[in-house]
């Protein structure tokens, strides 16, 4: 799988290097055991102080999820949403009856061809990245689009046709400067949305705002 | 799937309709409709078991800050944070006093 390695790993990238000793003493026995066997952790979108990363670790469980900080130097690798989905593992996956994967293979060519930047995340991604197992046959399919700029409400509505036309559920966040947003709210044109930010929740009318205005 | 039903004291009923929020992982989708007079009645189906305690936590913080009116309030969560609820439910009570 072809590496990269950007400057500072954003939310939901997958990150190798951190190790049972590097955890809190409170820290639940499945979160050691899930870093004992090599499991990446995913960055968490909330503050840390120079030098650390939020991070999440996934147990077994869907409710198991370790909120923690990880030191920047310990990074040994390090895989972007967009990475698993260059990489195209899906289509060698074991279960390509799953409609996740289904899904997956029938939008990756439409969202290339439109030249979006797009990536794999959730259990999925992070199955598809790490090799171990997460995804489960009833999995949704978690994508993230990264919009640097603010996206027309009729090209939103324009994927969303295209998302509800694949099988199962597919779970569309929109990545903004300023945080992520459900692309589906977005489409809806409500007068306020949700934005998740690294502060925590947020109603917005405009999830770009924050942005332009530290940009003019 | 988790079911769970909850049941505070309340005003008259509401008067509009609202509904907000998305399906999809870390959210929820809240639907407010009018209920009988004097009775908040709020169901939740959770995609996370064994939250009873915590949903009516926060749904008692919430009720200690402002009296609401009669409402039948359905919620479908799909592991939203306390911080996402919260912000959910004030959008839901606006678009209420706005319909």
């Amino acid at each position: 799988m072809a590496i990269e390695r950007p400057a500072t790993p954003r939310p939901h990238d997958l990150l190798w290097g951190m190790t049972a000793e590097q955890l809190p003493a409170d820290a639940p026995v499945w979160a050691r055991a899930a870093l004992a066997r090599h499991a990446p952790v995913v960055v968490r979108r909330a503050s840390a102080e120079p030098g650390w990363i939020a991070v999440g670790i996934r147990g077994p469980a869907r409710e198991q999820r370790f909120a923690t900080w990880m030191r920047l130097d310990a990074i040994r690798r390090h895989v972007s949403p967009e990475a698993i989905a260059r990489t195209g593992r899906w289509r060698t996956h074991a279960q390509a009856q799953w409609p996740a994967l289904r899904a997956l293979a029938q939008l990756a060519p439409e969202l290339t061809a439109r030249g979006l930047a797009w990536g794999v995340t959730g259990s999925l991604g992070f199955e598809l990245a790490s090799g171990l197992a997460a995804a489960h046959p009833a999995s949704d399919l978690d994508l993230l689009l990264r919009a640097p700029q603010p996206l027309a409400l009729g090209m939103a509505r324009t994927l969303c046709t295209l998302f509800d036309g694949a099988p199962g559920t597919v779970d569309v966040q929109l990545e903004t400067p300023c945080g992520a947003l459900a692309l589906r709210e977005w489409a809806k044109g409500a007068a306020r949305v949700l934005l998740k930010t690294s502060g925590g929740p947020l109603l917005v009318g405009d999830p770009w705002a924050a942005a332009r205005q530290a940009v003019a | 799937m988790q079911t769970l039903s909850f049941e505070f004291p309340a005003g008259q009923p509401a008067r509009g309709r609202a509904l907000v929020g998305c399906v999809g992982s870390g959210d929820l989708e809240v639907l407010l409709e009018p209920g009988t007079a004097g009775t908040l009645a709020i169901q939740v189906v959770t995609s996370v078991n064994g939250s009873a305690a915590r949903w009516q936590q926060l749904f008692e913080r919430l009720l200690r800050a402002q009296q609401l009116p009669a409402l039948n309030i359905a919620i479908h969560d799909f592991g939203a944070t306390p911080g996402v609820v919260r912000l959910r439910l004030e959008q839901g009570l606006e678009e209420l006093n706005h319909a």
